[in-house]
């Protein structure tokens, strides 16, 4: 009878360790992005000022304007060359393709291939292609495509998600209706998903603006004194302008850092805070 | 079994505050700590693409010649930086580091020691008694086009000299010419030394306030590369902080920009103040470890 | 009749088109391995295999230059293990939190904490790192401040987030009857989670350990700004000493390589790929043995 008494003591005891052991890697994990927010934001935010985000660059400002606008040119134009191609993969995946066929396989393999390469490679496959092979030198275009293809897997695995998880009584409803299996994808199935679809969209742009590796040696580390569309000129995004800023010598260039990694975190915030958003609706729509 | 949660509750909140608290505490550490002399010295070393490490690695002997071979002896452990500002880090923040920089991005955040008794100031390098300084260069190859040629005209004006002179540097050329504007217009490509890249912006800046129609642009991704861009001619000029290598200079166009000395810094609280250049050596090459042995 | 014929045609023509979008993938991928091995191989050819993997001798502007990456294998060895050592047992904890004993109101917080960890870019956890990390070792664990210690530490913090989640859902995906019947012989909420639930999740968390082992050791940014970038022999290397990693390699390097020396670096990046490559056939082969249970 003692024995059996005691050891439910010894698990009671063990039991509240286990808890409290969970409870604190959950508060830790909170606990550690708080820090590294506010050490981020707190030094970095007072030195954001206007001329910072609108002015001309030069060694006084180091304004991040044409840093800013290059990162949403690179935004833009890959999303439009991932997006269509990553859907329309997505949509061969979950509406045409024979469940288990070899091309299936073999198009998941690449696409969990693609999904793992090390940004650093991309920067090298970058260099390698579009920089030296097809000359189109350090400039927005070389970035822009290499960021088309590692992105592509975050496009093709959401899409792929939100277009299975459309209804199988919505296709059923318009093919019955008459309506051929093309319209019933672009009319329906697409429109459906178009949450789960955005939400993966959202969440490129998050890996897009935090990239740095893949782009040092494509798109490179030039800094223009206004923003340009020039697409064949080099131009650096904000996340390397941190990255060089850092490692700048003059004596405002760490504070500059600083704002500017408070400037990224801001971006980050809106861009988890819209695809939270995007999710809901998804879940209300289902 | 509410017991339990609030219990679990209370001790993870205490243990993460006091992770926190640990964290807090130490960056701005306040003790007014002594100097421990038998405590190993960091050493901080730029990345070797840095014409910075290259200068400083030849004239400190740390790069070892003997007949064909080259080798750099640069003791294990050493810390590599790609950035003058992450060397300036390294050494703020440990009391025991030492690394090198340009002289014209000293500041008051570390401290500058005089070499063989002289000082880090310009007026030491122009006169030569401060031994550690290497030329700025501006490489071209061929012929350069009208653009460039302008452009390093101005450089080298009086204009062009006065930039530099107010940003530490050492004029190269004892210039009075005037640059008059020649209202041209079109891109300059220029890429290369980290170093020069501040001084090379300043004068871009300078220039471009006579010439608007111009512009540049301009890749800072260390010496090496700056010289093999103006090689292949992707880049119309390269800059360097390091002397060429004789299968560049048969190929280049050399001209001196500015002599830039390279100061030898240390933690605000290293009591040292003048270093012989022997030691700066053994250090670097790992015959002294700790500052005690430093004389 | 018409109608029909030309829907027809056009259904044809779509279905090939994402036909061809799909295959981009398949494209992607052949060209990336084709172009890496293209420069790499005859580099690593020139060097000489054993001398480039083996040799802890890294000094490619030295006269004559040597190109072993062997210190810098070990570094990402290192580094790696580390971060899977800080990142595991909190993540794996932090999982189990989340979906085993996470009030509703704490789970609105404690879940999109995770989530915006994950999307931080990777130069801000090496900036903070620089800042606040390498201070930290410095002054309480000892040595400078830059090296495996930190490295680890970061990139602990960095695959916090995938371990996280997907640990989370597999657990959320074991059948509720596993821990019923746990309950039903008496167990505690923390023996059944511990003892039965989570073991059936182990192929989930295998996954996310594999993934998380993926992460680190590709990540760039971060770890060149606090491990030291000291080339070390293996016989030197010490926790708290520094040490370079090799994607670090590549990219303090890369910017003034050239000839033999630039296609070394891109042989590190092939072997990069190919240790990638491994990983990713070992989660296959993990997934479908949980697939035949």
């Amino acid at each position: 009878m003692d024995r059996r008494l005691n050891n439910l003591k010894q698990r009671k005891v063990k039991s509240v360790l286990l808890k409290s052991f969970v409870w604190l890697c959950g508060i830790l994990t909170v606990g550690v992005l708080i820090y590294i927010l506010l050490f981020i934001l707190l030094r970095g935010i007072p030195k954001i000022n206007l001329v910072f985000l609108f002015g001309e660059y030069n060694s006084e400002t180091l304004s991040a304007f044409s840093s800013i606008v290059a990162t949403i040119q690179m935004i833009f134009l890959s999303l439009i060359i991932s997006v269509p191609i990553g859907v329309f993969c997505a949509i061969y995946l979950a509406e045409y393709a024979k469940r288990g066929s070899i091309a299936v396989k073999i198009i998941r393999l690449a696409t969990d291939t693609l999904a793992g390469i090390p940004s650093i490679v991309y920067g090298l496959f970058g260099m390698i292609f579009f920089v030296n092979i097809l000359g189109f030198r350090a400039s927005v275009l070389s970035g822009v495509c290499t960021i088309s293809i590692m992105i592509l897997p975050v496009i093709i695995s959401s899409s792929e998600e939100a277009v299975k998880s459309v209804p199988d009584t919505y296709r059923e409803g318009s093919l019955g209706l008459g309506a051929t299996r093309i319209h019933t994808v672009f009319r329906i199935v697409l429109p459906t998903a178009m949450p789960g679809i955005l939400s993966g969209v959202i969440l490129a742009i998050g890996r897009i603006v935090g990239e740095t590796a893949a782009l040092i040696f494509t798109s490179g580390t030039n800094v223009m004194k206004n923003p340009t569309l020039d697409l064949l000129s080099s131009q650096r995004t904000l996340a390397i302008h941190m990255y060089m800023l850092a490692g700048e010598g003059l004596p405002h260039s760490k504070d500059m850092a600083f704002a500017t990694g408070a400037i990224l975190i801001l971006i980050v915030f809106t861009v988890n805070y819209t695809t939270t958003k995007l999710a809901g609706r998804i879940g209300r729509i289902q | 079994m509410k017991k339990n949660k609030i219990l679990s509750v209370a001790l993870a909140v205490i243990l993460s505050m006091v992770f926190a608290g640990c964290a807090q505490d130490t960056p701005s550490g306040e003790q007014p700590a002594e100097f421990n002399f038998d405590k190993d010295i960091t050493v901080v070393a730029r990345d070797s693409a840095s014409g910075t490490r290259g200068a400083f690695h030849e004239i400190m002997k740390i790069i070892v010649k003997e007949s064909d071979t080259e080798t750099d002896k640069l003791v294990v452990g050493a810390l590599e930086f790609d950035g003058t500002d992450k060397v300036i880090t390294a050494v703020e923040g440990d009391k025991y580091g030492i690394g090198y920089i340009s002289l014209g991005s000293v500041s008051d955040r570390i401290k500058a020691v005089a070499v063989n008794s002289a000082e880090p100031t310009v007026e030491n390098v122009r006169d030569g008694s401060y031994s550690v300084s290497r030329p700025f260069l501006l490489v071209t190859k061929g012929t350069e086009n009208d653009l460039v040629k302008d452009f390093l005209k101005f450089t080298e004006s009086a204009q062009g000299q006065a930039v530099a002179n107010e940003m530490k540097f050492i004029g190269a050329v004892d210039s009075t010419e005037e640059y008059t504007s020649s209202g041209m217009s079109g891109t300059i490509k220029v890429a290369g030394s980290t170093s020069v890249t501040p001084l090379m912006e300043k004068l871009q800046e300078g220039y471009r306030e006579l010439n608007p129609d111009v512009t540049f642009e301009m890749q800072s991704n260390g010496s090496s590369q700056g010289i093999k861009a103006a090689l292949d001619g992707s880049y119309d000029i390269g800059m360097s902080s390091r002397e060429l290598k004789e299968e560049e200079a048969s190929e280049l166009n050399r001209r001196v920009l500015a002599i830039d000395g390279i100061a030898v810094i240390v933690n605000k609280e290293n009591p040292k103040s003048d270093l012989a250049s022997e030691d700066i050596t053994n250090i670097y090459t790992g015959k002294i470890t700790k500052w005690s042995e430093v004389k | 009749m018409q109608n029909t014929k030309k829907s027809n045609f056009d259904e044809k023509i779509m279905q090939a088109i994402f036909f061809l979008s799909a295959l981009i993938s398949v494209l992607a991928v052949i060209a990336i391995c084709l172009f890496l091995f293209m420069r790499g191989i005859p580099a690593i050819a020139e060097i000489g295999f054993m001398d480039f993997i083996f040799n802890e001798k890294w000094g490619p502007t030295n006269k004559p230059a040597s190109y072993g990456i062997l210190s810098m294998i070990a570094g990402s060895i290192y580094v790696t293990a580390g971060a899977i050592v800080i990142g595991v047992p909190v993540g794996l904890m932090c999982a189990i939190f989340l979906a085993e004993f996470c009030p509703d109101n704490v789970y609105k917080i404690v879940k999109p904490a995770v989530n915006l960890l994950a999307g931080i870019p990777s130069i801000i956890y090496g900036f903070f790192g620089m800042e606040a990390i390498v201070p930290f070792v410095r002054e309480n664990l000892g040595g400078n401040g830059y090296g495996i210690m930190s490295a680890s530490i970061i990139l602990g913090i960095m695959i916090l987030p995938t371990i996280i989640s997907i640990s989370e859902s597999s657990i959320r995906a074991v059948p509720k009857s596993y821990g019923e019947g746990s309950y039903g012989l008496g167990a505690t909420k923390e023996e059944t989670v511990f003892n039965v639930i989570v073991p059936a999740a182990k192929s989930g968390v295998l996954t996310s350990i594999i993934l998380g082992v993926g992460r680190a050791a590709g990540e760039t940014m971060a770890v060149v700004m606090v491990a030291g970038n000291a080339v070390m022999p293996l016989d030197k290397i010490e926790l708290l000493k520094p040490i370079r990693t090799l994607t670090a390699n590549i990219v303090t390097e890369m910017s003034y390589a050239s000839g033999l020396h630039e296609s070394a670096l891109i042989s590190t990046g092939v072997v990069l790929f190919v240790f990638i490559i491994i990983l990713n056939i070992s989660l296959s082969l993990i997934k479908s043995k949980a697939q035949r249970n």
